[in-house]
């Protein structure tokens, strides 16, 4: 099975954007394997406007495991299959907890054996310009440490939000020389690119 | 651990100092990135050492060692090369006859290794040792001067297609070659259409035509029930009788395998009385399970230099399994070599258009392209 796995900072919409996609590829139903970074395993199925609710939230951390989603692809007269890893956000700086430490030392793992990753952005923050710099040092060390692997995407998401596009202006600019997908996880928006970007690399 | 070292060596303690809070994800990933394709790149200097180094051992280093000690003695290079050259080379002709032996030895147990290498077949595997062990002792009486049986090794091979006959045909022709029970070994293959002919007389010919050809080895007659199937004047039981002729002729000059299906050669051999008797070995090759076709399959794979992925394994299981409630007569080993083939030109497909290709790609063997090969 092929791993595709969805990394970025907090609350940029890693979650929506798995969940979306993958009914965007044809899930009816999020049967989702979480995967704690104590080894505590579980599954669960929810319907999918059930899992955006359970799932998703406005404040940063929601999700603190890999929480993967399995999509049988057709694929010619075959199938493939295709784990859509959604995990915790990376910070910068060593972050107090615990629990987000071994989170994110998880995802990390997670990157090693990834086929595709898929690194997300979010694009509204960065094009309204907060005092914060919302492109954080972890985000320039994941591309450089990506750009070395085959499957690496740059997400520019929340398209939908206005002064998305200087975001995304700002994006390209600093991420010159990496391929970058504006997308909207929130309304499925630009799926297309990236679902042929998957398809290539799996 | 006494003292820690101010960076992590490699990929796994940075995730350990990572969760230590030791390090920030930023750092982490740049570690990463200097660790990651050190390990990969490690890998790849192993995996080439390893093989500079079977390289070596097989050009054998001993007989380079040889060569050059000799030369400083000013002798004479021998024929042959490794180490056992020298001392053949000093060697009487008296003993010249044990290393001809000890070489024959040799070869038959690369010839019974074969035999056991093949997967399921069981029973026959036991009657060819059966087999081995009655000319191995009909040769050792022979040479006490002890009345030594005529040995009519012709046999009757009964089985679906794809179990395996023509292929241990194969290697009972080499065990007896190896065994002095037949001086070539070799394997004549031919049906019907081979031997009968199309007018009065001309089956006769081109039947002795094969058997002049088979001499010294095995006649492997494929369908063989088919030789009976016209009546009375059908050409085919001309073939026979020139068959039976030349297998009284000739007695321990070749051997004479009849190869088909089950109820049509116990049906053959039933409606021409005088043959049974002339064909005492009979060997039933049982259909495959499914658990020994797709060890089968892995074999293949392996001979191929390529491995079928676990989900491939199991959809191929799924595969046979359903093949097997289905068509008794579908082919077998046949059926699964020629899925394994047409699974490779699908993989190659699936590859081909890729841009970057891992070894371990190219070598594997997707559920999907054993599906589209069953299937498609």
């Amino acid at each position: 099975m092929k791993r595709c796995i969805i990394i970025g900072q907090p609350n940029v919409g890693k979650t929506m954007f798995a969940l979306h996609f993958a009914e965007y590829l044809g899930l009816a139903k999020a049967r989702i394997a979480f995967a704690e970074a104590g080894g505590r395993r579980w599954e669960a199925a929810y319907s999918m406007a059930a899992a955006r609710t359970t799932l998703t939230s406005s404040a940063p951390h929601h999700t603190r495991q890999l929480q993967s989603l399995t999509l049988e692809l057709p694929a010619g007269k075959g199938t493939k299959h295709l784990e859509l890893v959604d995990t915790s956000g990376l910070v910068d700086g060593i972050h107090p907890d615990a629990t987000i430490r071994r989170a994110m030392a998880q995802t990390l793992a997670a990157v090693r054996e990834a086929k595709v990753i898929l690194h997300m952005l979010d694009a509204a923050a960065l094009g309204a310009g907060g005092a914060v710099d919302t492109i954080g040092e972890v985000d320039y060390q994941v591309a450089q440490f990506a750009q070395l692997r085959g499957g690496y995407l740059v997400l520019a998401n929340k398209m939908d939000l206005p002064g998305a596009e200087d975001g995304l202006a700002r994006l390209r600019r600093e991420f010159a020389g990496h391929r970058i997908a504006p997308v909207s996880a929130l309304h499925k928006q630009g799926f297309d690119e990236v679902k042929a970007f998957v398809w290539r690399h799996t | 651990m006494a003292t820690r070292a101010d960076r992590p060596s490699n990929p796994d303690e940075v995730l350990d100092w990572l969760s230590e809070g030791r390090l920030t994800p930023a750092e982490a990933f740049a570690l990463f990135r200097t660790l990651l394709p050190a390990e990969r790149n490690a890998g790849a200097v192993r995996g080439a050492g390893a093989r500079k180094a079977r390289g070596v051992s097989g050009s054998n280093p001993a007989e380079a060692g040889d060569r050059r000690g000799r030369r400083n003695k000013g002798a004479a290079m021998p024929g042959r090369g490794g180490p056992v050259g020298e001392d053949s080379a000093l060697r009487s002709d008296a003993t010249a006859g044990d290393d001809e032996a000890a070489a024959r030895a040799g070869r038959l147990h690369a010839v019974l290794d074969e035999l056991d290498g093949l997967i399921g077949l069981d029973s026959v595997k036991q009657l060819v040792r059966e087999l081995q062990a009655f000319v191995e002792i009909q040769r050792r009486r022979a040479q006490e001067q002890l009345a030594s049986e005529a040995m009519a090794l012709h046999m009757v091979f009964k089985g679906n297609p794809g179990t395996g006959k023509t292929t241990v045909a194969r290697v009972l022709g080499r065990l007896l070659k190896e065994m002095d029970a037949l001086p070539k070994g070799h394997l004549v293959e031919c049906e019907r259409a081979d031997l009968v002919g199309e007018y009065i007389g001309h089956t006769a010919q081109r039947t002795r035509e094969h058997i002049r050809r088979a001499m010294g080895g095995i006649l492997f007659v494929d369908e063989a029930y088919s030789l009976a199937r016209g009546g009375e004047k059908d050409f085919g039981k001309e073939a026979i009788d020139t068959l039976v002729k030349a297998m009284e002729d000739h007695k321990d000059e070749f051997v004479v395998i009849l190869a088909g299906y089950r109820a049509e050669m116990d049906y053959f051999l039933m409606s021409n009385p005088g043959l049974k008797s002339r064909f005492p070995i009979q060997m039933e090759f049982p259909d495959y399970t499914s658990d020994e076709l797709l060890r089968i399959a892995h074999h293949m794979c392996e001979q191929r230099q390529y491995r079928l992925s676990p989900a491939a394994s199991r959809r191929l299981l799924r595969i046979l399994e359903q093949h097997a409630d289905g068509n008794p007569y579908l082919g077998n080993a046949r059926f699964v070599r020629n899925v394994i083939e047409r699974a490779i030109r699908r993989q190659a497909l699936r590859l081909v258009t890729r841009r970057t290709l891992t070894r371990a790609d190219l070598m594997t063997l997707e559920a999907s392209d054993v599906w589209e090969a069953a299937t498609g």
